[in-house]
């Protein structure tokens, strides 16, 4: 019971004060990547392999893509496994840790030093993943309630962490010889182990929760949302036995063609719950956001062209490994992030301002708190960034880098104005 | 209305202060969304109990909603002492959604 006055213990969420500094930090984060990719857009006509890629890829998957899912996942973690999180202190701790080392980490490969600065940056970074790690599995452990999205972020992050060790010791290896090969032999481990691993496995899990949640769809397939947690790791481990015990590039059609039956197998699903939904209207948020998923097989389709070409055109194929890598990142990851970053931060803030001055109308709604018409232009600018920006890796034409990558400077910026419209949100009476 | 009560004419003016209470991500009022369980008077304590779910565990619009029944009602019954319990048995579902949310929703 709740008698008047008393306090809501029993549902109260994460506090706010934990999760916007990874809003704000993310937002930044994507905002400077798209500033370094316009004023080093010579470096994406060649190889991937190069000082500026290195850290703008840095920012991306560290300070862009992990920092506000680490963020977001303090508010949701609640909500899927049913329990609190455990602390909020460890929240405070894994942002400290993460936003200090990510800086230290970007400028050592912007600069191409890869000593001190560089290797306690990479520290921090495991040390952040490590402690929500540690939040995340002890909130499992005392919920008690077992479901298979909380099994997919337990994987997941224990596949980040499992990403950051490797990079931390990829980054000692360069000055001590920690393994047989050089660093850039275990690159492409190293990022799809991050790409499938963390970022796939987390945004299916909380995807087939949310997206269905959102559009109020009747759907629901457990059996299904296990197939996609079976293929993706299945995909992830026959990856890392043929890096290591194969020669046989052909082969590694195997795990594509497995991790291409997973993201078919969710599109299948989420297809179904926008069909089986009760909710007519999809704004425009939650449209970017199931775009996102579509979204999933181009850099797929690229990889599967990539390593038909391998041994054919050297160039062609390098172009079409850095699409692959950029539609990763640019695309796929940062259009599920433009749009639920309009699904979740939003409500946050307006729960900080207005959870004490009732929801009866009085108040401006959630949807409220951002520029609408920002947000449009910001989604047509960012498709055209995109568009143009990847003609001009698979064309080698610097122009149209440029171009591509002021669009995108044009959309980030954008994306910032609505995201700290919405963070510095003053209560208003309607 | 979905929720059972044990006085009609109260319960009636109870969901009638409860409509305006509305989940702020659906837009949808909390009675047609099939929040309320249940709404008990109690004449020789003046209280007034509410049985209420949400439509998720921790759902981070919770605490707002709970909030505003507990004010909705306190303000409509304010000779009352009103008594707020959330429960998850049985958990929401869409079934519980009335016809009238639905036509909203099917908007």
């Amino acid at each position: 019971m709740f008698p008047p006055g008393a306090n809501t213990d029993a549902i109260k969420t994460t506090s706010y004060k934990a999760v916007l500094p990874f809003y704000a930090y993310a937002a930044l984060s994507f905002l400077v990547a798209t500033v370094l990719m316009l004023f080093s857009a010579g470096q994406f006509s060649g190889h991937y392999f190069q000082p500026h890629t290195l850290a703008i890829t840095h920012i991306m998957a560290l300070g862009w893509g992990t920092m506000i899912i680490l963020g977001a996942s303090h508010q949701l973690v609640p909500v899927i496994i049913e329990g609190k999180l455990h602390s909020e202190r460890l929240a405070y701790a894994s942002f400290a840790l993460a936003a200090l080392g990510i800086p230290l980490l970007v400028r050592g490969f912007f600069i191409f030093d890869m000593g001190g600065p560089a290797q306690w940056g990479g520290i921090l970074v495991v040390l952040a993943i490590g402690v929500y790690f540690v939040n995340l599995g002890l909130s499992i452990a005392k919920s008690k309630t077992e479901n298979i999205q909380a099994i997919y972020i337990f994987t997941a992050t224990a596949w980040l962490l499992l990403t950051s060790i490797l990079g931390l010791a990829l980054l000692y290896n360069f000055s001590i010889p920690l393994f047989s090969k050089d660093s850039l032999h275990y690159l492409p481990l190293h990022a799809h182990l991050g790409i499938i691993g963390w970022f796939l496995l987390l945004i299916i899990g909380v995807g087939s929760k949310l997206i269905p949640m959102f559009l109020i769809s009747k759907y629901s397939h457990t059996k299904l949302i296990w197939w996609i947690y079976v293929c993706i790791n299945t995909a992830l481990l026959s990856y890392i036995f043929l890096f290591y015990f194969s020669n046989n590039t052909t082969l590694l059609l195997l795990p594509v063609i497995v991790l291409f039956a997973g993201i078919a197998l969710f599109a299948k699903y989420i297809y179904q719950a926008i069909r089986e939904r009760l909710r007519r209207q999809i704004d425009d948020p939650m449209k970017i956001s199931i775009s996102a998923v579509l979204m999933m097989g181009i850099p797929i389709l690229l990889l599967i062209l990539a390593i038909g070409l391998l041994s054919f055109i050297a160039k062609a194929n390098m172009s079409l490994i850095l699409a692959y890598g950029f539609l990763i990142f640019f695309g796929w990851l940062t259009a599920i992030i433009l749009g639920m970053t309009f699904k979740t931060l939003p409500f946050i803030v307006w729960n900080k301002v207005y959870h004490r001055r009732s929801a009866m109308g009085k108040t401006p709604t959630p949807k409220d708190l951002f520029n609408h018409t920002i947000f449009k232009f910001m989604g047509i600018i960012y498709i055209a960034g995109l568009l143009v920006f990847t003609i001009g890796i698979l064309s080698h034409f610097v122009l149209l880098l440029k171009i591509g990558a002021a669009l995108l400077v044009i959309a980030a910026f954008l994306y910032n104005i609505n995201v700290f419209k919405i963070i510095t949100h003053q209560p208003v009476e309607k | 209305m979905s929720a059972t009560t044990n006085d009609n004419s109260k319960s009636e003016v109870a969901l009638a202060a409860l409509e305006q209470v509305i989940d702020p991500e659906i837009g949808l009022n909390i009675v047609d969304l099939g929040l309320i369980y249940q709404i008990d008077f109690d004449e020789k304590e003046n209280k007034l109990y509410c049985t209420m779910t949400l439509t998720t565990h921790f759902c981070p619009m919770g605490e707002s909603i709970v909030f505003s029944v507990q004010e909705a009602l306190q303000t409509t019954f304010p000779d009352y002492e009103i008594l707020v319990h959330l429960t998850f048995d049985p958990p929401w579902s869409h079934e519980r959604i009335s016809e009238k949310g639905k036509a909203f929703l099917n908007q």
